[in-house]
């Protein structure tokens, strides 16, 4: 019972970080209609401008955390701008293609601007050991669940209750409706990509904290991107929770099975779920009524 | 004693305009998709304040085309305004943005509803006061669920599961929510039951009638435009053939024939369809 205890503790707190990056995916997805698949790597160069700030400005927590999300922000911002608004009309495929060209040069970027090693992230707690109920837990990892499920409920609100939510979701509902209304697509664009940042920076900036910083982080995109099918693309709530899923998952069989299976057991449990709900757990069926 | 004679400068002298109390004008508009394909071609349209102007024609005419041109989404499918301008109270309007045509007044109801299908009934009529602030849009609602008491009494409900009828209520109410000088509708009627045509144009007139609207009514069935109607324009493959008031155009024998369905002489012979168009090249 301790032994599954510990797995589900750590499960979780990997599939938190999962998560925050699977609803990165799903931000972006559910206002523009597309898949960003330099979304791991844009976690990445949040994690290092943590970092970065942590060793050069202040180690102090509230100052890198307010740093990289700030960064975040600017990160998407600039995205949207520079790379994405200039395809705006060209077709979807085209437009995945870009965001992949974009992945490689911001991979290559870490490698330009900082360097090939791992680095630890420290702000001076995650780390500290807690017992809870009788198992071993650190700080960060239930800071980075906390910080999940907080998310999840302040994103649900936002798109229930407030007016520019509901336009994110009217602009993927039908994009050039939205525009005879007045909405303006591109702001709604801006808004998504530095949401989409921030949300998956913070995955990035937890990782770093609880693991550590190198130039292959980029592959947690490769995790998430699973939890975000799994919850449903254009379900960020359900990206969210996919991640949780993923994260136990994995960990549960690696300490059961094998720890081979780590690798597999998530994609095996999307192969089996998209086979009975091929629109993801929480995913939205298109309504077919006209 | 010699005196200079002023020369009158051309510009100097107001520009005669063709319908001077017009809300929105549409001047020898040329539209061409890709940079290949000619929409419209020198299209003249005037839409007088409060009233009910009819535009009709088939498909392919380029009715769709001159709203998508008035709302300023040409941009969207490749479209250009090559030459031409859209006035709208007298001034320029063809290089504004979307958002900015909207909140000077300008809206549509576009072809095929297209009500925000994931969205309920209030956030639909939300999206529509997007423009507006927060209080105009409660008041702007209060207004449209007084027009259509069905939208409030179905305010939680998804739009994409409501019936034909009621979408396209939902998306004239939408469109109201902008708080419109000039409302346009494309193709109201389409897909819809008899009975539910009779309550759209229902309440086409009492925007009319009793809210002062100024409607542009694109329509292929010209039977019901011009009943409502108060001027007509019809279109042909990118030009306007023929216009005038719709008890005018209602009268028209060529109207009748092939818009109206009227025919005196049972079947049509081919001479008499190529009449129509000589006819019609004459009226162009």
């Amino acid at each position: 019972m301790q032994y599954f205890l510990q797995l589900l503790i750590s499960g979780l707190a990997i599939g938190a970080i999962y998560g925050l990056i699977a609803m990165g995916f799903a931000v972006i997805y559910k206002s523009t209609g597309l898949v960003n698949f330099a979304q791991g790597e844009m976690t990445m160069i949040t994690a290092y401008i943590a970092w970065t700030i942590s060793t050069t400005v202040s180690g102090n927590v509230f100052v890198v955390a307010i740093g990289a999300i700030l960064a975040a922000i600017l990160l998407g911002l600039i995205i949207e701008r520079v790379v994405m608004r200039p395809m705006l009309g060209e077709p979807v495929f085209a437009t995945v293609m870009v965001t992949i060209g974009l992945a490689v040069i911001l991979r290559s970027a870490i490698n330009f601007i900082w360097d090939a090693y791992p680095h630890g992230l420290d702000v001076g707690m995650g780390r500290d050991i807690v017992r809870l109920g009788g198992i071993g837990v650190r700080t960060g990892q239930v800071a980075v669940i906390a910080t999940l499920l907080t998310l999840l409920a302040a994103i649900w609100a936002f798109f229930r209750y407030s007016k520019i939510g509901v336009a994110m979701r009217a602009v993927a509902a039908d994009d050039r409706t939205a525009l005879l209304m007045g909405i303006s697509a591109t702001r709604v664009h801006a808004l998504a990509w530095a949401a989409s940042s921030v949300i998956a920076g913070i995955g990035g900036v937890f990782f770093a904290l609880s693991y550590d910083l190198s130039p292959a982080m980029f592959q947690l995109g490769l995790k998430a991107f699973p939890a975000t099918i799994l919850g449903g693309l254009d379900a960020v709530l359900g990206s969210g929770i996919g991640g949780l899923l993923i994260g136990i998952t994995e960990n549960l069989a690696g300490g059961y099975v094998s720890s081979g299976m780590k690798e597999v057991a998530g994609f095996l449990m999307i192969i089996v779920v998209l086979m009975i709900r091929p629109f993801g757990i929480f995913g939205e069926r298109d309504i077919e009524r006209v | 004693m010699p005196t200079t004679i002023p020369i009158p400068r051309p510009s100097a002298a107001p520009q005669p305009t063709a319908a001077p109390d017009s809300l929105l004008e549409f001047r020898n508009i040329r539209v061409v998709y890709d940079n290949a394909i000619e929409a419209v071609r020198d299209v003249s349209i005037a839409v007088p304040e409060g009233g009910i102007v009819a535009l009709l024609g088939s498909n392919g005419a380029g009715k769709s085309t001159l709203l998508k041109a008035m709302s300023g989404i040409l941009y969207t499918e490749e479209g250009v305004i090559e030459s031409g301008s859209i006035r709208f109270r007298g001034e320029d309007v063809h290089h504004l943005a979307p958002d900015e045509l909207v909140r000077r007044g300008i809206v549509q109801v576009p072809e095929g509803r297209r009500v925000f299908a994931s969205l309920t009934i209030e956030e639909n009529l939300q999206m529509g006061g997007y423009t507006r602030s927060n209080a105009a849009a409660r008041e702007r609602r209060d207004k449209v669920f007084a027009l259509f008491p069905r939208l409030h009494e179905r305010r939680d409900q998804i739009a994409g599961y409501m019936s034909g009828g009621e979408q396209q209520m939902l998306a004239i109410g939408r469109a109201l929510m902008t708080d419109p000088k000039l409302l346009a509708l494309d193709e109201p009627s389409l897909g819809l039951a008899p009975l539910i045509i009779d309550r759209i144009y229902e309440v086409i007139v009492r925007l009319r009638d009793e809210l002062k609207m100024t409607v542009l009514l694109v329509e292929q069935n010209a039977q019901r435009a011009l009943d409502i109607a108060d001027y007509g324009y019809i279109l042909e493959t990118g030009r306007v053939v023929l216009d005038g008031t719709a008890r005018k155009l209602a009268a028209n024998e060529d109207v009748q024939e092939f818009y109206l369905g009227v025919s005196s002489s049972g079947r049509k012979s081919l001479r008499d369809v190529k009449h129509y168009k000589r006819r019609k090249r004459w009226l162009s």
